[in-house]
């Protein structure tokens, strides 16, 4: 099999007294989508700030496609290819969606306006347009500014977002946290697709949530943390909810 | 409803133009209403426009500079100094330039160090002014004739301080539209931390905002002081207050993030145009400050009821 386009190695993080994450082993393959749960303070969103450069690790090796990495930055992972969309999903509201996509990676004319820095606005806005469409996603034009879309709509903006960038790298990892936990079922539906149509065309997907039947829909393996450490790591078809609600609570015990 | 909304808040300023000028053509009649009289209203806008613009490209990128009067006073008796001493209207505007470009960067350095940008800049409102004093020992530079071009000359019969204003919004629009530059500003300005985990720099965009509000204060500075052939340190609050009433008129958001120039041009022919027909009227000049003032306030409550309004709709009615 090919490398994991991400991988965790003991991964330990410590605020002061508390332990946030206790020797955590976790990988995640090009093309898999692997879901993360537990209950309120387990540690899913240190594991995914951890990986995503936002904080460094107590202790422990993070491993991208094979080669250990450090990060100091979420620009420094971002550039390694791994992408987090944000609870708080960070967009610049003013602006219009095709700009939210491609801001920080605008594409520029050519010749001498280059220099200038004249932005070709046809092209970005017909890239917005195609990357929407092979995602699958419908949000009306994207002259439209971010801050008249609803709060699904604008979910999926900073989804495909990160899409964008992964795609236009070919690889790479998304990190969801709680992707759908403002939605409704329409856009839950989008965001559902989304994920699964990412997977397909090579992306790692990693998805934190509290939505279980999400969960046993678009991932392939499941791992559940508890209080810290990984409890239960295992393919979705091979495992049930019960057992899943079992680990999140601690009332089932570890994993063998 | 969303697209009147949406009509109101981007498109009012130019209908609240338009009525206004037919309720001063009403009260003024020919007098108001001739060509002369229009070349006296852009005229008096153009310094106030400048200074708006610089207002509005801070503010875009999410800061509000109210430093601008004192750069504007400093930069004036620089250059003016320069042309006393002979050394030629480039010379001197070149320096007067450099001056509000100066000025905005210590603006923006002292704010990214995390200092309240708005007590940063009423202070650094203090040092410029007083600075100001202390190139002129406190009496007006004058005697200088370099700068007729741009004060007092007339090319087509228009007044040269016209064709700079149109050149520094058409350079403004163009950059703030077109560029990566315009874009990020705006962007910074809308949501600073977004753009940072973008890859953008924000910190740096929120300098490039002071330092264009700058590079626009001294040039209404140098311009005031080529209308009158004469540079004074005393520092005029007056064209602070006309400058933020064009900027909020425009409705470029305060908070950051949103606005366009050539609604800000169109804001500063308000003013001027109230101011105007006051005169015409025989109105005493006292009550347009009371009525920039008035206007200022109702411009920034409309912009905020639109948006409030908007804001709920987007919320309640999915798509
Ligand atoms: N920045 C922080 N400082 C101190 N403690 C933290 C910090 N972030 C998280 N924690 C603690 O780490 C534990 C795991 O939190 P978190 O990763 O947010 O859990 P989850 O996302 O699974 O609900 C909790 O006990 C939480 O209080
Ligand atoms: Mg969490």
């Amino acid at each position: 099999m090919t490398a994991p386009a991400l991988r965790l190695r003991q991964i330990s993080k410590r605020y002061g007294a508390t332990t946030a994450l206790d020797r955590v082993d976790l990988e995640v393959y090009p093309g898999e989508v692997l879901g993360l749960v537990g209950d309120n303070g387990a540690g899913k969103s240190t594991l995914l700030q951890v990986a995503s450069g936002a904080h460094r690790p107590t202790a422990g090796e993070l491993c991208v496609q094979g080669r250990p990495v450090a990060f100091g930055s979420p620009r420094a992972a971002a550039a390694a290819g791994i992408h987090m969309v944000y609870q708080d999903l960070a967009l610049v509201p003013t602006q219009d969606v095709g700009t939210n996509l491609y801001l920080g990676d605008e594409p520029l004319r050519g010749g001498p306006l280059r220099y200038l820095g004249v932005l070709d606005k046809r092209r970005m806005r017909r890239e917005a347009d195609q990357a929407l469409a092979r995602l699958g996603v419908r949000l009306g034009p994207t002259s439209r500014p971010v801050e008249l879309l609803s709060a699904g709509q604008r979910q999926v903006v900073a989804l495909a977002r990160a899409a964008v960038r992964v795609m236009a790298a070919g690889h790479g990892v998304l990190l969801l946290d709680e992707p759908t936990a403002a939605l409704g079922p329409e856009q839950s539906r989008q965001v559902r697709q989304l994920i699964t149509r990412l997977a397909g065309q090579g992306v790692a997907v990693v998805v934190v949530t509290h939505d279980l039947p999400l969960c046993f829909a678009v991932t392939h393996r499941v791992a559940v943390l508890h209080r810290g450490r990984k409890v239960a790591d295992l393919p979705t078809a091979e495992t049930d909810l019960d057992a899943v609600v079992g680990w999140i609570t601690g009332a089932r015990p570890h994993q063998p | 409803m969303t697209a009147a909304l949406l009509f109101a808040r981007d498109r009012g300023i130019v209908v609240l133009w338009g009525l206004l000028i037919l309720l001063m053509w009403a009260l003024g009649g020919s007098s108001f209403a001739s060509y002369d009289n229009a070349v006296l209203i852009l005229n008096a806008a153009a310094v106030t426009a400048v200074f708006a613009a610089g207002i509005a490209i801070g503010a875009l990128a999410g800061v509000l500079d109210l430093s601008i009067p004192g750069t504007a006073a400093l930069a004036g008796v620089v250059c003016a100094r320069q042309l006393v001493d002979g050394r030629g209207a480039v010379a001197g505007i070149a320096a007067g330039l450099a001056v509000g470009v100066l000025a905005g960067l210590v603006n923006g350095l002292l704010a990214e160090r995390g200092l309240n940008p708005l007590v940063v800049t009423i202070g650094t409102l203090s040092v410029s002014s007083g600075l100001a004093l202390v190139v002129t020992g406190g009496l007006p530079v004058s005697g200088f004739t370099d700068l007729e071009f741009l004060g007092t000359g007339r090319p087509l019969d228009i007044p040269a301080p016209v064709y700079v204003m149109l050149a520094v919004y058409a350079t403004g629009w163009l950059c703030l539209t077109q560029t990566r530059l315009g874009l990020r500003l705006t962007a910074v300005g809308g949501n600073a931390e977004a753009a940072r985990r973008c890859g953008v720099p924000s910190s740096r965009y929120r300098v490039i905002g002071f330092a264009g509000a700058g590079l626009c204060a001294a040039l209404g500075g140098i311009l005031t002081a080529a209308t009158v052939a004469q540079a004074d340190a005393v520092v005029s609050t007056g064209v602070l207050f006309d400058a933020l009433t064009a900027v909020a008129l425009g409705g470029v958001a305060l908070s950051g993030g949103r606005g366009s120039l050539p609604r800000v041009l169109v804001g500063a022919l308000v003013v001027a145009t109230i101011a105007n027909g006051l005169l015409i009227r025989d109105v005493p000049p006292y009550w347009t400050t009371v009525a920039t003032g008035a206007l200022l306030i109702a411009a920034i409550a409309a912009d905020r009821a639109l948006s409030v309004a908007l804001t709920r709709r987007t919320l309640e009615v999915p798509r």
